[in-house]
Order: C-alpha cells, then sequence, then structure tokens
C-alpha cells in the first residue's frame, strides 16, 4: 500500500515529477499544474487541474506573477505621469488603459476635451484594437496548430505598429492620450499612411476567415468547446467578446457611448453558444467593424484644437515656448508639480478588446492619484475559465485559454 | 452617463446586494479604498461599480468595512464574479470579506506580510535586504586584488573606508 505522498515521490523520481502536485490512487486524480512557465499559457498564467485521465475536473487559475504594484505606483506619480503607468499594464492594447485612465481624470476636471481629441482618440482605439485582435488570432491559430495564423496577424499587426510609432513615437505604451486631448496632433501624412493600411486589411481579414473559418480541423476542435451560458456569463461579470459570444448584447461603445462612437455607425456582433468558435466568429466579426470605424473616422476627422488648450492643464506648443515668457513658465510649472485635481471620485469604462475596463479614481484635491484603480476585462473574465474547461479534454483547455485572451500584464498589474 | 452614489450599511450589505441584482443590477467592479488620508467615518471602504444594463446606468456604492480587522459580508453568493475582485480588496487593503469561500491572497504569495495599497504601507519603505560579503570577491593569487586589497586600494584613494574581510554593507548596518 503506497500512499500519495510516496507516489509523488515516485514520480519526481522519474523526473517528470516537477509538474505533479497530487495523485491520488484510489480515486485515480491527478492534480497537475500547468505553468506558468508554458507557451500555450501566454504569458505567467498558471493553471491547477485536476485530471482525471485527460478529462479536466478542476481547473484553478493562480495569478499574480507579473503583479508589480502598479496601482500603488500610480498613487505616487502626478496625474499626467500616472497615465504612463497605467497604459503599461494591458500591453497589447495600451491605448484603451490610457483612455479610461483619461476619461476619469477629465470627469473629475470637468474639462472638455475638442472634437478633434476625441476623433483622434477614438481613431488610434479602434486601430488599436485591430492589432490586439491580431496578437488574438495569431496565438488562437498557433495554439490549434495553425502555425500560418501567427505569422499573418503579426504580420499585419506590424504595419499598425508602425503607424502608431509614426504618430506616438513608440510602438507600445504610448503615453499619448493625456487628460484634455492626445499629446500632439497627427504628423502630416498620417490619412496616406492609414488609408493604405486600411485599404488592404479588408481582404487579409478575409484570408483569415479563409484559414480558419471553415477549416474541419479547426471547427472540431473549438465548436462546443469551452462553453458558457449567458446566465452564467452574467453572473461571472464577463464582458467583451467572452459575453457577446455568449449572446449578451451589451457593447459600451454603443450602449453607454463615449468619445466619438456617438457619431459613428456600426454594429455589435453576437453570437448565442458561448463556445471557443462563437468567441472567434464574434472577435473576427468585430475587425470587420473596426475597420469600418476607422474609415468613418478618416473621412469625419474635424480640424481645430487636438487638446485643452487651456495653459495650466496641458503643455503649450512647442512652437509657443520659443516667443511667450508666460507659456515658459506654464511648461515649468506643469513639469515640475503638476496641475490639482479636485478632489472626489469618479469611474469611467471604455470597451476594450477584452471587455470592459474601467478606471476608478479618487482624488484627494493634490497633484497626484489618491487612488487609482484599473477593473481589467482579463483579470474578472478569467474566473470564467474554470467553468469552461469543466468536463473537456485538456487539449481543449489550450483552445479554451486562446479564447479568453487573457493579457497577464492587466491581470496582475 | 448618470452616477449615483450611495452608501449602504455593511451589515445588510449582503442582503442589500441581492435586491439590487432582482432589480437587474449587475457587479462591474468592486475594489478597496483606504480613507486614511482623506476623511471619513471609517478608515476602509468597499466601493462597488454596479451596471444595469437595461436602463443603461451605473451607480457608486461605497460599503464601510467597520471593526478590528475591517470587514464585510461578501457578496459572491450574490454575483459569483465578485470572486477575484473580493480577492483582490483582502489581498491589497487587509478587508475581510465574510462569507467569501476561498479567501485568500491573488495578487501577492501567500507569505507576504502586510497589504500594500494601504496608505500607512509607503512606497519605497520595505528595507531591501544585503547579504553581507566582501566588495570584491575575486580572489585567485597575483590576479585581482582581494576584498582587503580592494578596500586598502580604496581607502588609499580617500574614497570608501572598508573594514578588513568586510563589505560595506555590513559595516553600516552596525
Amino acid at each position: 500500500m503506497t500512499t500519495t505522498q510516496e507516489v509523488v515521490r515516485k514520480i519526481e523520481a522519474g523526473g517528470q515529477g516537477v509538474f505533479v502536485e497530487e495523485f491520488d490512487e484510489q480515486e485515480g486524480h491527478l492534480v497537475l499544474n500547468m505553468g506558468p512557465v508554458h507557451p500555450s499559457t501566454h504569458g505567467v498564467l498558471r493553471l491547477l487541474l485536476e485530471l482525471d485521465g485527460e478529462t479536466v475536473l478542476k481547473c484553478e487559475p493562480i495569478i499574480g506573477y507579473l503583479h508589480t504594484g502598479m496601482e500603488k505606483e500610480c498613487e505616487d506619480q502626478t496625474w499626467r505621469a500616472a497615465n504612463t503607468i497605467v497604459t503599461r499594464m494591458d500591453y497589447l492594447a495600451p491605448l484603451f488603459n490610457e483612455q479610461a485612465y483619461c476619461l476619469a481624470v477629465e470627469e473629475l476636471l470637468t474639462v472638455e476635451v475638442p472634437p478633434r481629441g476625441k476623433y483622434i482618440r477614438t481613431l488610434l482605439a479602434e486601430i488599436n484594437r485591430l492589432s490586439s485582435h491580431f496578437v488574438w488570432f495569431g496565438t488562437q491559430g498557433l495554439d490549434m496548430g495553425a502555425m500560418s495564423a501567427v505569422f499573418y496577424g503579426f504580420r499585419e499587426r506590424e504595419m499598425i505598429l508602425d503607424f502608431f510609432e509614426m504618430v506616438t513615437g513608440l510602438r507600445m505604451n504610448h503615453g499619448y492620450f493625456i487628460p484634455g486631448g492626445v499629446w500632439e496632433d497627427l504628423p502630416e501624412g498620417w490619412d496616406d499612411v492609414l488609408g493604405n493600411i486600411v485599404a488592404i486589411l479588408p481582404r487579409r481579414i478575409g484570408e483569415y476567415e479563409d484559414l480558419l473559418s471553415k477549416n474541419p480541423i479547426f471547427l472540431e476542435r473549438t465548436r462546443g468547446v469551452g462553453a458558457v451560458t449567458q446566465d452564467e456569463a452574467l453572473h461571472m461579470s464577463a464582458t467583451g467578446p467572452v459575453a457577446r459570444a455568449a449572446g449578451i448584447d451589451w457593447d459600451l461603445r454603443r450602449d453607454m457611448s463615449y468619445e466619438a462612437y456617438g457619431d459613428l455607425t456600426f454594429e455589435v456582433p453576437l453570437q448565442s453558444e458561448g463556445d471557443v468558435y462563437c468567441r472567434y466568429l464574434v472577435r473576427m466579426a468585430e475587425m470587420h467593424q473596426s475597420v469600418s470605424l476607422i474609415k468613418q473616422l478618416i473621412e469625419a476627422m474635424p480640424g481645430g484644437d487636438y487638446k485643452n488648450m487651456d495653459p495650466k492643464l496641458t503643455v503649450p506648443p512647442r512652437s509657443e515656448l520659443n516667443r511667450s515668457m508666460e507659456a515658459v513658465i506654464h511648461h515649468f510649472k506643469l513639469v515640475t508639480q503638476g496641475y490639482t485635481v479636485p478632489a472626489g471620485e469618479a469611474y469611467a469604462a471604455v470597451e476594450s478588446p477584452r471587455g470592459e475596463l474601467g478606471c476608478y479614481i479618487v482624488s484627494d484635491g493634490g497633484t497626484s492619484p489618491y487612488r487609482a484603480h484599473v477593473r481589467d476585462p482579463s483579470f474578472v473574465n478569467l474566473q470564467s475559465m474554470g467553468r469552461m474547461a469543466k468536463g473537456g479534454l485538456v487539449a481543449d483547455l489550450i483552445a479554451i485559454i486562446a479564447s479568453v485572451d487573457p493579457i497577464m500584464g492587466g491581470v496582475d498589474r | 452617463m448618470t452616477q449615483e452614489h450611495t452608501q449602504p450599511a455593511s451589515g445588510d450589505w449582503a442582503r442589500q446586494a441581492a435586491m439590487l441584482k432582482k432589480d437587474g443590477w449587475w457587479l462591474a467592479d468592486l475594489c478597496g479604498l483606504d480613507r486614511l488620508g482623506i476623511g471619513g467615518k471609517d478608515r476602509f471602504e468597499v466601493v462597488v461599480q454596479l451596471i444595469n444594463p437595461s436602463l443603461k446606468e451605473r451607480r457608486t456604492l461605497h460599503v464601510a468595512a467597520t471593526g478590528e480587522t475591517p470587514a464585510v459580508p461578501s457578496v459572491t453568493g450574490v454575483w459569483p464574479g465578485a470572486n477575484y475582485m473580493e480577492r483582490e480588496a483582502f489581498d491589497l487593503f487587509g478587508i475581510r470579506f465574510e462569507g467569501h469561500p476561498n479567501l485568500t491572497r491573488i495578487l501577492l504569495p501567500d507569505e507576504w506580510e502586510g497589504h500594500p495599497l494601504r496608505k500607512d504601507y509607503g512606497v519605497g519603505k520595505v528595507p531591501v535586504e544585503f547579504l553581507p560579503q566582501p566588495l570584491l570577491q575575486v580572489d585567485s593569487p597575483g590576479q585581482a586584488p582581494s576584498g582587503q586589497a580592494a578596500g586598502a586600494a580604496l581607502d588609499s584613494l580617500g574614497q570608501v573606508r572598508v573594514q578588513q574581510g568586510q563589505g560595506p554593507h555590513e559595516s553600516e548596518e552596525k
């Protein structure tokens, strides 16, 4: 008669046991540790699995491996600088973090963003949604064994990152949205570059669909896999494609419109089965919608100021520093001290590629946030994973992780 | 976007939550708040963001966490999605959620001491531990200087005084 401990030791001695946490001989259940370093867990997600053979009986995500205390860090920065911290949370969709933060701060400041500023932000956010979905597409395909998907996805993402570099100076973690507008106006020739990209993309996304949407292997591995019902998704506070694939008709862009979305026409893709394939379909349709939104935004881009020109809030344009002493003083004050924000609290949320990305801000009237909390959609959506994985196979789990699309930078913050 | 602020009593928070859910309010976010620097009746609060998809409204609730170790009733029974959010508030603020199925640290390691988002847990106040060891450990004869020799060399330059066989960190501790 061997005890569980002895079995564990025996397995460890066999050289494979580093992953095995526990083995119950009577029941035949194996507790297996997947991650945090595993190619298909998309970063440092660790899953504790209880298995009966190949069947997953229980799946518990264990997180925190990328926790760097960003919320605490924000409390030590000026209002402007805290923006550069939040942008590093969900690193595939940095502009959405900035957008939620800026909207919350602007609500406390009660400042108006000029129309051009709003349009630029909406435009860049939609482009960012595309680049984030491209990475999802690539990794979803890669995890299902469709190696070419990752090459296609990253090829298109590269074009977008080049455009981001042209506009913001950086490929990611831009710090481009600021309370009051955006940091710089769009550079000359932006519409040509973006026009080219947008002209190419619909065909490329069509190629993606040709590649996977009717691929029998892909269908076999995703249809009916990892399903959650509408009710379960609601109870788990799931948002974004995870919720819309389960039939929850909810999109903040349409239902609680912010920035320039009120002036635009678009559809919210909806599915009802809630499985991996439905999440795939929702995201693919969202990409087409984003392309259409970008086209509308290029057409309708208004002129005028790109940010609120109040010198007490945003730094004066570089050209003014050469001729105005006042501009230099304002610049100096803003850079060294920053501005104060009236005491109070605000919560603003945007529809990020993964769902509701909210930012809760508390100010004590000082020059730095008293509390900055980010409600990250990946963090909340991860809770549904236990339900999705239950009863499926380990191989299904790989498909499920990719379809939830968790970004650990956002989960752990 | 309409935002309404209400403060339910912490005692019947779980009951109120169940009533709110019946009216179509769903949980969007839940986080902790330490009011040490901005004042208030109770130091710790749980800030709850609710959303009502049919009314298209949001609502912010502040639930005071009272007691020696601040505590509020858990709402995981009402909205299971509160699970991770409550664990996060427990982890970073030390607010206990009574009735939570698995109230353990979520972002920090289990053996972590303290709750970092509390206002008396300052940034940079965590002592960094240096291991007591010589400044330079390269000690092959005739080549690089030993710790002692390096100390003497630096001393002759009038820069750093390194005691015999000890590194600067250890001498600081004395």
